[in-house]
């Protein structure tokens, strides 16, 4: 048990150790004009974690990732069930869907500001236009997916359309819609930074814009690396819940 | 052969009278086509309210989707079926059906599962916590409420789906192949399984098969389709009794109506074989 438990893990602390060792020897022995090693970093994150300020940029960043990543699943996980449903609908929608995501977002950026100026909205929009794809293209895949024999199911046993939706095809592709929202985390930080950096800046974005301006190195890697790590604990959490709801697909 | 056809008594495409009861289903002239391909045409037979009838037939003749055009499932083009008094274009109430490939939602659990078409049918709670359970236990299944389809063999996921099916309280039963797709002992236990259970609540059942042993040992009567476009080439009547157990396999009654129902469908499935597509 400890053996196996040690097989797995002693790799991945070697691996991380290392990688310490390098930024901080890497950091030690170039300028700190373009770099500083991990401790300094830590140091200044610690020590940027008790002012207030720095907290309250935090705060702010947090209130625009979740305001237009909830809203990215709130419109893109039913409007992918619909797209799957309604044939129609989706030959109709779907070369929006391809251009729109394969188009790099921030080059609307421009374009957003024009539009709306410099206020939550249109930073909350980069947001949702970041991470909406994702999930819109996991649900339809998914729900597309779904296997024939399960509706025909449905339908020998009366059921209603609604039921249909609720019964089947929404826990059918649930564990589709979770892995659209494990990728949307990612692309949704993106965006949180862009928008911050290109549109009003505010957050963590302003926080390395402002670092960066004041040559604080260490405030710059500080912020940067925050962002790293939440990044990495909200995929963490993503792929639990998309595991938790996955589990029937062995 | 030709000395087991004459042994045989059946009378060839004569419908066999239900004794007893009104039928259950009347098929009437049923025919249907995808585009130019005619499937069947001129499907003609009653089923009793207590009686099995099994249908056989060469692979692709159309036995699913004529159980399918029964449950009304899909859409035929002429002809009519009846059940009871209702004339069938989309699934009734009372009318149950087991799939070949089980059917079962994998993300609900064996209770889920079986409790799914009493809730389809807007049974109240307290209905399907009495039933549910009593219905598990009926196949088997008592033990297992909680196991998900994937963590059981396939003759445990048909069980669950006879559950399912069984749960509604169907006059009813259509079976698609339901043991096609489970190894040849779990088929055998299957199928006695299904006769204690009929025998327990006897329903107009219609059973689709490839296995002419199958058919002949649970069938009262049995449907000969022949191939493309297909229709019923003969209806063979089973004269074994009932209950029928594994003791009716060793009969040479068994024996003798299996060998008929094979060599009819021989003959079938042979000019079938040869037939160029065209």
């Amino acid at each position: 048990m400890l053996a196996t438990h040690l097989r797995r893990h002693v790799p991945f602390w070697i691996s991380i150790l290392a990688g310490i060792a390098i930024w901080e020897i890497a950091g030690r022995s170039t300028s700190t004009a373009f770099m500083v090693p991990f401790s300094e970093t830590i140091v200044q994150l610690w020590q940027l974690m008790q002012t207030g300020e720095f907290i309250a940029q935090v705060l702010d960043s947090a209130q625009l990732f979740l305001t237009g990543f909830v809203l990215a699943l709130i419109v893109g996980a039913p409007l992918g069930l619909l797209l799957a449903r309604v044939r129609v609908l989706r030959v109709g929608v779907e070369p929006y869907i391809m251009i729109l995501y394969a188009t790099p977002m921030v080059a609307l950026i421009p374009f957003i500001l024009s539009m709306m100026g410099f206020g939550f909205a249109p930073k909350v929009l980069v947001v949702f236009l970041f991470a909406v794809f994702p999930v819109l293209y996991n649900t339809v895949e998914g729900a597309r997916s779904i296997k024939p024999e399960l509706i025909e199911v449905a339908k020998s046993y009366r059921s209603s359309e609604w039921s249909l939706w609720r019964e089947v095809m929404l826990p059918y592709t649930l564990p589709y819609i979770m892995t659209g929202v494990r990728q949307s985390i990612g692309r949704a930080l993106v965006g949180m930074i862009a928008a911050e950096f290109f549109l009003s800046s505010t957050g963590l974005g302003q926080l390395i814009m402002g670092a960066s301006q004041n040559f604080d190195t260490a405030g710059v890697f500080a912020s940067i690396f925050l962002i790293g790590l939440i990044g990495v604990g909200l995929m963490r959490l993503g792929l639990a819940i998309e595991q938790r709801f996955a589990h029937w697909r062995q | 052969m030709t000395s087991l056809q004459t042994a045989a008594s059946a009378n060839p495409g004569a419908a066999a009278k239900i004794s007893g009861s009104e039928p259950r289903i009347r098929v009437k002239g049923l025919g249907k086509h995808y585009g130019s391909l005619e499937v069947f045409r001129n499907i003609d037979f009653d089923v009793g309210e207590r009686e099995i009838v099994a249908i056989v037939g060469p692979s692709g003749c159309g036995k699913t989707t004529l159980l399918r055009c029964i449950d009304g499932l899909i859409a035929f083009d002429s002809g009519e079926v009846l059940v009871g008094t209702e004339r069938v274009t989309e699934p009734i109430a009372g009318v149950a059906m087991v799939f070949q490939h089980f059917g079962l939602f994998p993300w609900k659990t064996v209770y889920e599962n079986v409790a799914y078409g009493l809730r389809m049918a807007g049974a109240p709670k307290a209905e399907i916590d009495r039933r549910v359970p009593e219905f598990i236990k009926l196949v088997g299944l008592a033990g297992f409420e909680h196991a998900y389809p994937y963590q059981m063999s396939g003759g445990m996921q048909q069980r669950c789906g006879l559950a399912r099916a069984l749960a509604v309280g169907p006059n009813v039963l259509l079976m698609d192949e339901p043991f096609a797709a489970v190894d040849a002992q779990t088929r055998e236990i299957l199928q006695f399984e299904l006769l204690r259970i009929w025998e327990e609540r006897p329903t107009a059942m219609i059973f689709v098969t490839h296995s002419i042993e199958e058919a002949v040992l649970l069938g009262h009567r049995v449907i000969v389709l022949k191939g493309r476009p297909s229709g019923i080439h003969e209806i063979v009547d089973i004269d074994l009794p009932h209950p029928r157990t594994r003791d009716t396999l060793r009969e040479p009654r068994f024996a003798e109506l299996r060998e008929r129902v094979w060599s009819t469908l021989m003959r079938e499935a042979r000019e079938a074989e040869f037939v160029l597509e065209r």
